[in-house]
């Protein structure tokens, strides 16, 4: 399966099993504009997928409602970059519920899924990562899958989770490669970061497309510099998994993080900050963030925009020489 | 007790005070203390009438249980002056433009339809990455400008672009910000149709559309509103001219809901074979289209024939081709342009990764399409 399919089949896996599961947004009836809800309508019924105005304030607001009452609400908002109308039902309603109450309510039933990060030609309002923003927000869980078989597992994780999720999926990466990926559920537990390659002279940390890009770097630092990189993608933005991260730094001794987002306030900034506080003795190099630049994302620049390998690569050489 | 009402009768207070909030203000030093900004009914408080008294209301007592349909809002009826063959029903409705003035909108919505034909085709062939064209709606754009001053200042959605056209933007801007390249006033930072032109007093489309939409219909605003068929030039022209007229004299909003149907997709990701059936699409095509209606009224007035639409069709399209291929061949703003305007100043730390780029590009310059770009 490819990546919009693997979605396709974790929401096809929770309609089934739990009853009270109903998924919406804008345009989700029909499948979706990226395809990840085909199909859905037609087997469980129009009182289960089903289409909202266009109104994300109003899409999360009611996921929030039909949270509370104990049913399993999936929405869907269009473009991470179309988030921020829902921004206060996320930060002051969802995310508060639970303690705000004193755990006698919460919405901890409610995922909300979005597209996410840079396409190619996206321009401000199709490209966005918007995940730093919420990183900030105590009381939802964060994810971004880099795969097909990851992303399937995760947003399962996501959905049975007893608190609200965010779950961006790379939109870049929906019909990109296919996995062999299970049909029954499985699940990834979340806040847990994953090593997908060991190694010892430097960690590189991303998550979502990015981790792709690192992987591509930790070979060309074998091959033009005989390095060997330790990859990780960090797979739950918050809660994040800092003994995985720390536990790779006090190894190494050298820390590269990287993501789309603005480098200003972006979530490497807060590893870093972690890290240099755990591993300070550890460490043989300041830590680097390969980050975009501080401004819009950019439509016809984006090839200069973006932190590719070259730039992570650079970044990686220079830590080395430090 | 007396005191504090008439104090509150001369104060005009109606915040919906107590009794016993009013009666600490005994003394008119204490003016100050409570004073609000009257809302547009004034009511002076008083217990004595058997009326609402909730400040701001002006409604009556019922004693009938009955829930308001919202159908009732649904049932406002559509303002046109043009018949579907682009006749006028009511002559006294005819706003008797002048030729120039009533070709001026059909070439503006047919230059338009050309434009947009040639550049959804020059998506699919992969020369610019995205595209929405304005199939049905052109009505609603030209209508609407034609009654405005060039100089009212209009916030346009993306699929708007007829203002401009009707606005002289030239056909070189369209194209330049559809390719991004060294002439766009965007500077190349945003996806195609996203334009914008100071001059013209359209301000730079954006893609979000919740933050855009009125939330409810004028009349749950307590907005004068009007329903006009957009796809009448004329109706959309009176309708805007007058709201307009109105807006300035009267100092207060006015929602013009002008009815009419998007022909073509969304935009060039779309589809909308998905969700719509073809029979209705082309309904609107065959039957009801703001160009053939217009056409149809410019042909029973003499002021047009086969003769000059075939000439019309072949020189608007020699114009958009050659725009287009300009366009093409033009290179790319400078990437020093990814950094400004940010802030009107560049902040030290952005002008530190502007130079980190520049310092990236002289080592690694080979894999980054600069070729393409303004040097």
């Amino acid at each position: 399966m490819n990546l919009f399919q693997s979605v396709t089949s974790a929401l096809d896996n929770s309609l089934a099993k739990d009853p009270t599961a109903v998924i919406f947004g804008e345009d989700v009836a029909f499948g979706g504009v990226f395809r990840c809800t085909v199909g859905l309508r037609d087997k469980y019924g129009k009182d289960r997928v089903f289409n909202t105005p266009l109104c994300e304030q109003g899409i999360v607001g009611f996921g929030i409602g039909i949270a509370v009452t104990g049913a399993t609400a999936i929405a869907e908002i269009q473009f991470a970059d179309y988030i921020f109308p829902a921004f206060d039902q996320i930060v002051n309603e969802a995310a508060k519920y639970r303690y705000r109450s004193g755990d006698l309510f919460n919405c901890g039933s409610l995922t909300i899924r979005s597209p996410w990060g840079c396409v190619g030609h996206g321009a401000l309002y199709h490209s966005q990562s918007p995940e730093a923003f919420f990183a900030h927000c105590p009381g939802i869980k964060v994810v971004i899958p880099r795969s097909p078989f990851q992303a399937k597992g995760l947003l399962l994780s996501c959905i049975e989770d007893k608190n609200p999720c965010i779950f961006f999926e790379p939109k870049i990466l929906y019909r990109a490669a296919a996995e062999e990926v299970p049909i029954e559920p499985y699940n990834i537990p979340l806040s847990q970061a994953e090593v997908i390659q060991e190694g010892s002279d430097v960690t590189l940390v991303a998550w979502g497309t990015q981790v792709h890009v690192i992987r591509e770097v930790a070979s060309m630092a074998k091959e033009k510099l005989g390095v060997s990189c330790e990859v990780i993608d960090l797979r739950t933005i918050i809660p994040w998994d800092v003994d995985t991260i720390c536990k790779s730094v006090i190894k190494t001794g050298r820390l590269l993080i990287s993501h789309e987002a603005p480098l200003t306030g972006g979530f490497a900034s807060e590893i870093s900050s972690t890290v240099q506080e755990e591993c300070f003795l550890n460490l043989e190099a300041p830590i680097s963030r390969v980050c975009g630049y501080d401004t819009p994302f950019p439509h016809i620049f984006e090839p200069f925009y973006i932190p590719d390998k070259w730039k992570c690569y650079d970044a990686l050489r220079k830590m080395i020489n430090y | 007790m007396a005191v504090a009402i008439a104090a509150a009768r001369v104060w005009r207070l109606n915040r919906g005070l107590s009794q016993a909030a009013l009666l600490l203000l005994r003394q008119p030093g204490a003016r100050g203390l409570a004073r609000s900004h009257p809302p547009r009914q004034q009511q002076q408080f008083s217990s004595l009438d058997d009326k609402p008294q909730f400040p701001g209301a002006s409604a009556e007592f019922i004693d009938k249980l009955e829930f308001i349909q919202p159908n009732v809002i649904s049932g406002i009826p559509i303002y046109r002056v043009m018949d579907r063959q682009g006749q006028i029903i009511n002559p006294s409705e005819d706003p008797h433009l002048p030729k120039e003035k009533v070709l001026k909108l059909y070439k503006s919505m047919t230059l338009l339809n050309t434009m947009d034909r040639i550049l959804y085709e020059s998506q699919r062939q992969g020369r610019i990455s995205f595209y929405m064209t304005n199939y049905g709606e052109e009505g609603t754009h030209v209508g609407s400008a034609a009654a405005l001053d060039n100089t009212d200042l209009v916030f346009g959605q993306y699929r708007e672009a007829g203002v401009l056209m009707y606005r002289d933007y030239p056909l070189e801007l369209f194209m330049a910000q559809c390719y991004g390249n060294i002439s766009d006033l965007g500077k190349g930072r945003q996806m195609p149709v996203h334009y914008g032109c100071k001059e013209r007093h359209f301000v730079t489309i954006s893609s979000p559309l919740a933050t855009q939409i009125p939330q409810a219909r004028g009349p749950g605003y307590g907005i004068m509103s009007i329903r006009v068929d957009g796809n009448d030039v004329f109706a959309v022209y009176n309708a805007t001219k007058e709201a307009r007229r109105r807006a300035v004299a009267e100092n207060q909003p006015f929602l013009i809901e002008a009815m009419t149907y998007r022909i073509g997709h969304h935009s060039t990701s779309d589809d909308s074979s998905a969700y719509r059936s073809v029979d209705e699409v082309n309904y609107w095509d065959k039957q009801d289209h703001p160009i053939s209606r217009l056409r149809h009224y410019l042909l029973s007035q003499g002021w047009w024939d086969e003769e000059q639409e075939k000439a019309w069709r072949k020189q608007s399209r020699r114009k958009v081709m050659e725009a287009f291929e300009q366009a093409e061949r033009k290179p790319k703003p400078n990437p020093n342009l990814l950094f400004s305007d940010v802030y009107q100043e560049m902040p030290a730390q952005l002008r530190k990764q502007q130079e980190s780029l520049a310092r990236h590009l002289q080592t690694y310059g080979e894999h980054y399409p600069l070729d393409h770009f303004d040097k």
